[in-house]
């Protein structure tokens, strides 16, 4: 019993996730050799670590039961302010600061909109997506260009050991300490207990609304890192570049085991899911398989991992009952 | 329950109020979006799509869900749709835009109601299967209308577009459904209190699969007008429809949070949406303004529905109890 037990402690989510992962190195190693060349496994590593960074803010947002779909067009506001900042010649360490400042500050407008007016975040943040996309076509004339070459200095230049990217670097600087975070901070439990039960939340004594708010906040400031990863790649910045990647935030978060029920998820989980979702479209390219079938490949993932969670935990659940 | 009701009409009569106010103003900028032809063949033609997907997404957010793969439903429904088409006629074409719709809807479904995983993450892992699938089936070349959809794309019965005819059947059948059926009923049970609903007999999974079906059926008739009306429709063409059904639907004052809802809000919020859309683009103004304007009125529509909630919930709360079963009438 106590074996079973021990063992059961190891079978999370994040657990069967890892398994997964391995399963599909090891199948990529096996029928797609090509994948492993340093220069591919490079750039998945680039996109991991932007995916990563804006879905653990995601993921802190998730677990109170909110959510983001403004994510895609605040990061594209941001990389056209970083550009903008860019153009006048500023080293990245500026850039950076500017844009988790901006970030911070309108991602703290949708958490005053959700917890103020008390409306719903998926519509709230349905609503300010609209109108940022709407925004940054007009103020923009097609695209920023003729950027100076110190714009793409973190991208280009800042690589550990001339391989590796920055942008890895920080990514799991701030993986290390979401993590720490998580497991230690007061205000993390504070996330996880809004999540589950706000009324009962808001009768401990947590200020549910500041809460939130610092949450969205949080989520803002990664944004901004994320924008000036990918605003850096080069010397070209489009008012689109980032629309629509909210889902893949969403995905790593919820393919990484959170419920957008609330109450529930792990960074660790959110790191798997978001190094699964980042390499698929490579992946099925090398497999031979055209590049056309990876959304419907990712779906299918996403898909049939939160039925198997969800319906190993069902099972769960109706066995607990009955030794009670 | 009396200041509720007002409220309730009151909403809808301020949404009549935005739309008459919205149209005169455009109006008064420029005399030509006055045109009773205008109006018929533009206005309501390029927001037909989006009133057939509200419709549904009503019932979907009244049991508490979304839909957040409709417009993507749409797009594989219409895109297998014309590759039948193409090989095997217009019927087959349809039959199988139809069939897609309603196996889409269904996959959904279940998941949601059998499985219970949460509609948010379901639908939002089949908007990327039928898009992906939509993509590589395709591989991101255009399909064309065939000669059924450009019929009902573009057919004109006593000067009206046909598929204005089909959206007022349809409208009025879903309101029907909504606000005067047993199955109407069983979805507000469900929205305000799932497990209730289910110990006081429902089958509650049926009748949420069934809203979900429902979705995808409503999603093949948009298949079909919208290839017929742009002659050719590429994978990539419903990626953005979602957020519009959804604004229609929250304007037209649901809850996103479900158990309220009214199926006559959603009908007004299509044509608010309708006329802002075309009227704006007569007004010159680019489409990117467009979004905005949208954006803007979806919250401010937003603040003031949750404003009127916040004062009515203050009023109601000392006789909590005798107004909590009013707005509802007993199931059977």
């Amino acid at each position: 019993m106590t074996t079973t037990k021990k063992f059961s402690r190891f079978r999370t989510t994040e657990f069967y996730l890892f398994v997964f992962l391995i399963a599909i190195l090891v199948f990529l190693k096996i029928f797609a050799a090509g994948f492993y060349d340093i220069n591919n496994v490079m750039s998945i590593l680039n996109r991991f670590s932007y995916i990563l960074i804006s879905a653990i803010g995601m993921n802190l947002i998730i677990i109170t039961s909110n959510i983001d779909v403004s994510a895609g067009a605040l990061i594209s506001a941001l990389c056209i302010i970083v550009a903008l900042i860019g153009k006048k010649g500023l080293n990245t360490g500026v850039l950076l600061i500017s844009a988790i400042a901006t970030g911070i500050l309108i991602s703290m407008v949708n958490g005053l909109i959700i917890t103020r007016l008390r409306i719903p975040a998926i519509v709230a943040t349905l609503a300010t997506t609209q109108i940022l996309q709407g925004i940054l076509p007009l103020s923009v004339n097609g695209s920023i260009y003729d950027l100076p070459v110190s714009f793409t200095w973190l991208a280009v230049k800042a690589k550990i050991f001339g391989l590796i990217p920055g942008s890895v670097v920080i990514a799991i600087v701030f993986a290390v300490i979401a993590i720490v975070f998580m497991k230690y901070s007061r205000y993390s439990r504070q996330l996880y207990a809004i999540g589950n039960n706000m009324t009962g939340a808001r009768l401990a004594g947590i200020n549910v609304n500041r809460v939130v708010i610092i949450s969205y906040m949080i989520a803002g400031g990664l944004y901004g890192v994320t924008s000036v990863i990918i605003a850096t790649g080069s010397q070209r910045v489009t008012p689109t570049m980032a629309n629509g990647m909210e889902m893949l935030f969403i995905a790593s978060a919820v393919l990484g085991g959170t419920s957008t029920t609330g109450g529930k998820g792990k960074i660790e989980g959110t790191v798997i899911g978001a190094l699964i979702l980042s390499m698929i479209s490579s992946a099925i390219n090398y497999l031979g398989i055209s590049s056309d079938w990876s959304d419907a490949v990712m779906g299918f993932i996403i898909l049939a991992s939160v039925v198997t969670t969800t319906y190993k935990k069902k099972k769960k659940r109706v066995i607990e009952g009955a030794e009670q | 329950m009396r200041v509720e009701n007002k409220l309730r009409i009151d909403f809808n009569a301020a949404l009549v109020f935005i739309l008459i106010i919205s149209f005169f103003l455009i109006a008064n900028q420029n005399p030509a979006f006055l045109s009773g032809e205008y109006i018929i063949s533009v206005v309501l033609k390029n927001a037909i799509e989006i009133g057939f997907l509200a419709l549904p997404m009503t019932i979907i957010i009244v049991t508490g869900g979304i839909d957040l793969s409709c417009g993507n439903m749409m797009v594989l429904a219409s895109m297998l749709g014309g590759i039948a088409a193409a090989k095997g006629g217009s019927l087959l074409g349809i039959a199988v835009t139809f069939l897609v719709g309603c196996a889409c809807g269904l996959l959904n479904g279940v998941i949601i109601a059998k499985i219970k995983v949460p509609a948010m993450v379901t639908t939002l892992a089949t908007m990327y299967l039928f898009l992906g699938i939509a993509r590589g089936i395709s591989k991101g070349v255009s399909i064309y209308s065939y000669p059924v959809t450009d019929f009902l794309g573009n057919a004109l019965v006593f000067g009206i577009p046909i598929q204005v005819y089909i959206y007022i059947i349809w409208a009025v059948i879903f309101v029907t459904i909504l606000q005067k059926s047993v199955y109407g009923r069983i979805i507000f049970a469900i929205g305000r209190n799932e497990g209730a609903a289910r110990y006081s007999g429902v089958n509650t999974e049926i009748a949420v699969i069934k809203a979900y079906v429902l979705e995808g059926v409503m999603a093949g008739f948009a298949a079909l007008t919208w290839i017929g009306r742009f002659t050719s429709l590429k994978y990539d063409a419903g990626t953005n429809l979602h957020m519009k059904v959804i604004t229609v639907v929250v304007l037209g004052g649901t809850s996103i949070l479900g158990g309220y809802g009214d199926m006559k809000g959603t009908i007004i919020a299509t044509l608010i949406i309708a006329v802002l859309n075309s009227g704006l683009t007569v007004m010159g103004m680019p489409v990117d303004a467009q979004t905005i304007v949208q954006g803007t009125v979806l919250l401010i529509s937003l603040t003031v529905y949750a404003l009127i909630n916040m004062q009515g919930k203050r009023k109601k709360r000392p006789k909590l109890q005798e107004s909590g079963g009013e707005k509802m009438q007993p199931l059977h």
